[in-house]
């Protein structure tokens, strides 16, 4: 845990463990025109998924009890999320017109990659996870995700891989274990069927 | 009433529930002391515990946590100068000089009194203005209730993050993402594109997990150095002076009421929580000193202000979940979904048809002040161990629990899967610099208001009731009005912005 202070307090965001996240300090020209860029494609989706969706929505029944059937609702939301995305690809476009568009976006791109490689890897670690949860059960593929999720995040030393192995084997079967018995919750059994509970 | 009053009391006063509540008080205090660890996180993983408990037991414990989380953020806050959760940020600012300047006792002591105050004031205000804002809620048609939602959804994207425009477009996508599924009148599929999983629609409490604790999880390991770094700032030798302190916290009774009915009123805004109290409140009792200067340098004021005011979002924040039904954070939102899997509904009628348990909130969040107050005061020096523990194992541990909790919803694997999709999208948005709370407001509020909106139109298919009706023309008037001051004031700060 690093034990540097606070100087700047996030921006307030209303909900815990939700503060927004402003651009970092000292961030540079060129990576304020990358998040430009890259939040115009974010506003460019939004607008893409609910083009679709209204699109779906149209071939929704109408109900001959109520003049709203089930598409009116979505069509009205579809349309003005439709709506505030093209104000905001107007307005992204204006400042990437007048700030430009940032320069070696493949480089940027790499250092994005390089400085978010734990999120990366964790995030694979956990879709691995999710996937292998059916398959071997609740108690075994988080076991396993446990294990090299610490290890990917901690410096690989004895004593991190000692905390890594008895955490895992705590969060894991003993997890298991307390749902089954105490809260008569069953998780995911996969291969091991009832053996643990 | 006095009937439900007592009934509710002799329910929170069960031996297994206070001491049911004395842990959820430990876990919530620990929970926040854990930076990256945030009290909603806490309350998700306690919700699936609650399950096997009577309804106002599981309640009271959950409050327990929320009002132990808002207290536990400031032992980081103080001790290392991180804020344990986002909404003890400006604890920092006078705690930790505190504690640098050899009072660690004190700064911590006075920031456990604070919150203890603040609880105990918000609480008397729930008690004296819930019921008789449910009164006037029982009267509200669909009209109002859709026009309702339109200005807590408007409000809350104005209030949170830098952009109002990304605010609105979070707030679609989250009523986007709540038409996926049966359609809440007549229970037609919808947007299922004949993926098995969507066809039960995406619960809301799997997407507030995902969106807000997986989000925040990843965002924890950023910057791989600081992850990885170890070790504790932790003196050895804390006094607390626990009285003395006390005695010194009621000497400023007057920016102690003022931070506290601050956080009332912020807890009671839609989408404003602890976080917007704490700097809010910070900053007005610096405002109002006589010595402003000082504001920084480790002074009692600092902290009383930071922490009463948000501890005193608590009780503030279940002003709108019980008189209107209206969730005004995503922990409100996670007490209306235990609720909810009891079969109890919240808003109005709640205090129709379950007097005795609104009673019993009541009474709990009295309660659960206290149970903070003791177990702060008689084991904070135990607590403090707890920011050592490395976010290597904490990272991974609470990961698991949120998929755990996905999956104790309603027992079904395709959740945890949804979990982690919602989880992704929660991540991007946040490093796109969206604001999450209204997205998770959306989510909860689109099934809300469709059903209002159907019905209102259904009972007169004059689209311009909504407009004829005064208390919906007033509602509607203060959504255009709160997205007008939030372009206003956007259009200043732009204008007193040197020309880049």
């Amino acid at each position: 845990m690093s034990g540097s202070t606070v100087t700047e307090p996030p921006a307030p965001n209303g909900m815990e463990g939700a503060s927004a996240s402003s651009a970092p300090d000292g961030e540079t020209a060129n990576e304020a025109r990358a998040a430009e860029l890259a939040k115009l494609a974010s506003y460019v989706f939004f607008l893409l998924g609910a083009g679709v969706f209204f699109t779906v929505s149209l071939g929704l029944p109408d109900s001959r009890w109520e003049p709203l059937g089930a598409g009116s609702f979505p069509r009205i939301v579809m349309g003005f999320l439709a709506l505030l995305c093209v104000l905001a690809i107007a307005g992204s476009a204006r400042r990437l017109a007048r700030i430009g568009l940032p320069d070696g976006l493949a480089r940027l791109s790499g250092a994005a990659f390089v400085e978010h490689r734990l999120v990366i890897s964790v995030f694979v670690a956990f879709a691995v996870y999710l996937a292998l949860m059916r398959p071997l059960g609740f108690a075994i593929s988080t076991f396993l995700f446990l294990i090299v999720a610490q290890l990917i995040v901690a410096r690989r030393t004895l004593k991190s891989a000692l905390i890594a192995l008895v955490v895992a084997v705590v969060f894991s079967f003993g997890l298991n274990l307390l749902f089954a018995k105490v809260f008569l919750v069953f998780l995911p059994r996969g291969i091991l069927g009832g053996l643990l509970g | 009433m006095m009937d439900s009053f007592l009934l509710g009391l002799s329910q929170i006063l069960a031996f297994d529930t206070l001491l049911y509540m004395a842990l959820g008080s430990v876990a919530g205090i620990v929970a926040a002391a854990i930076p990256g660890f945030t009290v909603t996180m806490a309350i998700v993983l306690t919700l699936p515990l609650t399950f096997a408990m009577p309804p106002l037991q599981g309640i009271a414990v959950m409050l327990s946590v929320y009002v132990g989380g808002y207290t536990g953020g400031l032992i980081s806050a103080a001790l290392l100068g991180i804020p344990g959760t986002p909404s003890s940020v400006a604890t920092t600012f006078d705690a930790f000089p505190m504690a640098r300047n050899g009072q660690p006792g004190r700064a911590l002591s006075l920031g456990v009194w604070a919150s203890f105050f603040g609880t105990v004031i918000s609480t008397i205000v729930l008690v004296v203005a819930a019921p008789p804002l449910a009164a006037v809620a029982v009267k509200l048609g669909p009209w109002e209730y859709f026009s309702l939602i339109v200005f807590a959804l408007t409000i809350v994207a104005s209030l949170v993050g830098a952009s109002l425009l990304r605010g609105l477009i979070a707030g679609a996508v989250g009523l986007a993402i709540a038409t996926i599924g049966p359609d809440p009148m007549m229970g037609r599929p919808r947007f299922t594109f004949g993926v098995e999983m969507l066809a039960p629609g995406l619960p809301f409490l799997v997407v507030l997990i995902g969106i807000f604790a997986i989000s925040q999880l990843m965002s924890e390991l950023e910057k791989p150095d600081a992850v990885r770094a170890e070790g504790s700032l932790i003196p050895k030798t804390i006094e607390f002076h626990t009285f003395a302190v006390m005695r010194e916290v009621l000497s400023r009774p007057i920016n102690l009421l003022r931070s506290s009915l601050l956080g009332v009123f912020v807890g009671a805004v839609p989408g404003a929580g602890g976080s917007i109290a704490n700097l809010l409140t910070y900053d007005q009792a610096k405002r109002a000193s006589k010595t402003p200067e000082k504001f920084g340098t480790g002074i009692a004021d600092g902290v009383v202000a930071s922490e009463a005011g948000n501890s005193a979002t608590s009780g503030g924040g279940l002003i709108p979940l019980i008189a209107l039904g209206i969730p005004g954070s995503a922990v409100d939102a996670i007490l209306m979904a235990s609720l909810m899997v009891h079969g109890i509904s919240v808003g109005p009628r709640l205090f129709l048809e379950n007097a005795d348990l609104v009673y019993g909130m009541f009474i709990a969040m009295a309660v659960s002040s206290v149970l903070m107050l003791l177990i702060c005061t008689l084991s904070m020096r135990y607590f403090l161990r707890v920011t050592e523990i490395p976010k290597y194992v904490i990272v991974p541990v609470v990961t698991v629990c949120c998929a755990v909790g996905a999956f104790a919803l309603n027992n079904r694997i395709t959740d945890v899967y949804l979990l982690g999709f919602v989880g992704l999208l929660g991540y991007i948005m946040k490093r796109l610099d969206y604001p999450l709370a209204p997205l998770v407001l959306g989510v909860i509020l689109g099934p809300i208001a469709e059903t209002n909106l159907r019905r209102a139109l259904m009972s007169d298919a004059d689209w311009s009731t909504f407009l004829t009706r005064p208390i919906s023309a007033a509602l509607l008037a203060a959504a255009v009005l709160s997205v007008a001051w939030s372009v206003r004031s956007h259009m200043k700060r732009r204008r007193a912005a040197p020309a880049a």
